[in-house]
């Protein structure tokens, strides 16, 4: 198994690793750039994270204090709670304030915490259990080098995300040389990737798991469904899985893929067979064939999952199977008002995206969530959301992206005749983004109203990242052939800008 | 060839950007007392004094701005003074009555022994009433008094360097703040060191991309290819 997996890796092109090692290094130079803990809730991530490695399991989530005194220590004297949310504050950054910040730590205050709930203490423990390595390999026990040292990790699950990105745009344009290194290097340098990916973020491993589910599904699509693929996919599932709830959204349309690649299978040599080098795509298998690798893959993903649900139940005593991660979801009524109805979330995902229509009973928001939560967020809004580029970077990103956009239609138009050969994958790819989607409205609507603090957040449409990287290079082929590489190549310096000047805009805020 | 032209129009104009954003001049920060100005935390009546503990005075501190609302009056003359424990003034400034309400910088001599600094008190001259920005904490050693009264507050302060300054200029001071605040490791080496490491990136990827442009792709001779995997390695 690990020497065919080596076969694997060894497989993969000269240029996906190169792709992979400017992804982890801009990720590295982006973990040196952000002060600790100013990635969006890293406190909360590096306290489930510290908890395991000191304990061995995930936090019990009681009302208890949510971190260690040697993490609450190491937030005072950085003055955490005065820079977050208020960008005309500096953390440390004068000889007198490191020396505070030293002497207070060389106090050896304890670094086991209570494991009190928090909004991450309800998610699968596979990313903090992975981050606990880093913790414990760090050279020194202090916070700040075992902090930088699982930012790492983070850093290579980045490196990991934009080589499986790399892979699958491979599979989506076998026959374009150019378009896996543009594709992969406009994700690496993506600012709000790298940033998320500088910090102690579950988000890395679900920006993993899905670049890789995105790769494995294709994979069975072009090369059939064989048993080893359906493992694959099942891994990939069970790391997104135990990794981040929001991967649950994904499920759906996972499973739409595996049952269109079995109902695709056994059809080679149809005129509707998929665009794909002799001897693969899913007619290279017997459906009865492609059924088994489904079913691997289903068995694959289902049985940590359910080991997991199995040790939170009866050894964690967690609360339940899910470790109370779906209490949020189980949210019917705001306090003191009506149950929210399936109508309103519906209405409320609706208008996340587009703009609202005449029967829908509740305008949910003063403005458009497309653009200014995902689009704006996209381009850039950093440190606990707490600065941005200036207003007309936005603007101008915005008119851009309608050109964009409309090159992206001519190239979709110029790759039909290759892209035919994947339609139900699309179709496939296309209910995993509704469903996540789907699953940021139905939390949305039940954190707004319990709340009244808006829950959506750009990153939260990274897992489609792929899908990203499949867009640039459909505005790179709108360019006659002998410029489309070029047009891909621009594309990537601009790529290389955005994310360079986001971190000049990040050195301005913490250290300017 | 095309791909070259294009890469290397393009980072000529993204250096020109780096060089332009790099030389915009600005008034720079020299430190904070780390108080975040969220509410009016002291009202001064006319003719009052504000004191309260001084962690910390920035050696290069020029200017100290804090937040000032005067009921839509102009702000009448502000003075601040720092003193060392024992009341020696370690640096002083005096801001000219008449400047609008909101946030106000109050030029401040330079500190010779900025440490000493232990204490810094504003007193409002004229006759109008002045609150002052800041946070409502418990009555402590840092709480401020008012005439000599303590009360449930602090006041914000911030501090800039003199005049204004391009980024180039801050390098130095950039270089040294980079290394604070973050695991030991780190110090004055890490800014070049990143710069260094984000060059080596973009010479890396110029390199990938001339070299994915210069690959052709097999039985190239039409849109959309007839399924070929460009050289790659068949998984």
């Amino acid at each position: 198994m690990i020497a065919r997996a080596r076969r694997q890796l060894g497989r993969v092109p000269r240029a996906g690793w190169l792709v992979f090692l400017v992804a982890f290094v801009n990720a590295a130079i982006w973990t040196a750039v952000i002060p600790p803990f100013q990635v969006p809730d890293e406190t909360g991530h590096f306290a489930y994270a510290q908890y395991v490695a000191q304990t061995g399991k995930p936090p019990p989530e009681g009302p208890l204090v949510q971190f260690s005194p040697q993490e609450y220590t190491a937030l005072a004297n950085l003055f955490f709670f005065d820079v977050i949310g208020h960008n005309q504050e500096r953390g440390v950054i004068t000889p007198a304030e490191q020396s505070s910040l030293r002497a207070s730590l060389a106090t050896d205050p304890s670094p086991v915490g209570p494991g009190g709930m928090s909004s991450i203490t309800n998610q699968p423990p596979l990313y903090y259990a992975l981050a606990a390595i880093p913790y414990w390999l760090s050279p020194s026990h202090d916070i700040l080098a075992r902090l930088e040292f699982m930012r790492l990790l983070s850093a290579v699950l980045a490196g990991l995300t934009v080589l499986a990105t790399f892979l699958f745009v491979r599979e989506v344009f076998p026959s374009i040389p150019w378009a896996p290194t543009v594709g992969g290097l406009v994700v690496a340098f993506q600012p709000q990737f790298a940033f998320i990916s500088s910090g102690v973020q579950g988000d890395s491993l679900l920006f993993f798991a899905s670049a890789a589910t995105f790769l494995a599904l294709i994979r069975a699509y072009r090369h059939g469904l064989t048993r080893r693929r359906g493992v694959w996919i099942g891994l990939a599932t069970a790391i997104g899985l135990l990794g981040k709830l929001t991967f649950v959204a994904f499920v759906p349309g996972i499973a739409v893929c595996l049952a269109l690649i079995v109902w695709r299978s056994g059809r080679a040599g149809r005129r509707d067979a998929p665009v794909a080098p002799a001897r693969t795509g899913p007619g290279v298998l017997t459906r009865r064939a492609a059924a088994i690798g489904a079913g691997i893959a289903a068995a694959v993903a289902a049985v940590p999952v359910a080991a997991y649900g199995a040790l939170n139940a009866t050894v964690w005593h967690r609360g339940g199977p899910t470790g109370g991660g779906f209490a949020g979801a189980a949210t019917v009524a705001a306090p003191g008002q009506q149950a929210i109805t399936l109508r309103d979330t519906l209405d409320y995902t609706w208008e996340l995206v587009l703009p609202k229509l005449p029967f829908m009973n509740h305008a949910y928001f003063g403005y458009s969530p497309l653009r200014q939560v995902f689009f704006n967020g996209a381009i850039g809004r950093f440190g606990w959301l707490d600065y941005s580029f200036p207003a007309r970077v936005y603007t101008l990103a915005q008119d851009a992206f309608v050109v964009l956009a409309v090159l992206a239609l001519v190239g979709l138009w110029r790759s039909r005749r290759e892209l035919l050969g994947v339609w139900p994958m699309a179709v496939g790819f296309a209910v995993m983004a509704l469903g996540l989607v789907g699953a940021i409205g139905y939390i949305g609507i039940r954190y707004l109203m319990s709340t009244g603090v808006p829950f959506e957040q750009a990153r939260y449409l990274f897992p489609l990242l792929p899908i990203y990287a499949v867009f640039v290079v459909l505005v790179s082929r709108a360019a006659p052939r002998r410029w489309a590489p070029a047009l891909g190549a621009g594309l990537v310096i601009l790529a290389m800008a955005h994310g360079l000047f986001a971190e000049l805009l990040t050195i301005s805020r913490y250290y300017g | 060839m095309r791909v070259r032209a294009v890469v290397a129009g393009a980072l000529a104009v993204v250096v020109a950007g780096l060089v332009i954003t790099l030389s915009h001049r600005a008034p720079r920060d020299a430190g904070s007392d780390h108080i975040v100005p969220a509410m009016f935390s002291a009202t001064l009546p006319k003719g009052g004094e504000l004191c309260q503990a001084n962690p910390y005075l920035p050696p290069e501190a020029a200017t100290a701005q804090i937040l000032v609302g005067t009921y839509g009056r102009p702000v009448p003359a502000l003075g601040l003074r720092f003193l060392d424990p024992t009341g020696a003034v370690v640096s002083s400034g005096r801001l000219p009555a008449g400047a609008p309400e909101g946030t106000v910088s109050i030029p401040i001599s330079r500190a010779t022994d900025p440490g000493r600094a232990a204490k810094l008190c504003l007193t409002v001259a004229g006759h109008s009433k002045v609150v002052v920005g800041g946070l409502g904490i418990p009555l402590d050693p840092t709480a401020e008094f008012v005439n000599g009264t303590q009360q449930n507050g602090r006041i914000s302060v911030v501090y800039y360097r003199a005049g204004e300054e391009s980024w180039w200029s801050l390098l130095g001071v950039l270089d040294q703040r980079f290394g604070l605040g973050k695991a030991g490791f780190f110090g004055d080496w890490t800014l070049p060191a990143c710069f260094v490491l984000l060059l080596a990136c973009w010479a890396l990827v110029v390199r990938l991309l001339i070299g994915a442009g210069d690959e052709t792709p097999p039985g190239a001779g039409g849109r959309g290819g007839t399924g070929g995997r460009g050289g790659a390695g068949q998984p």
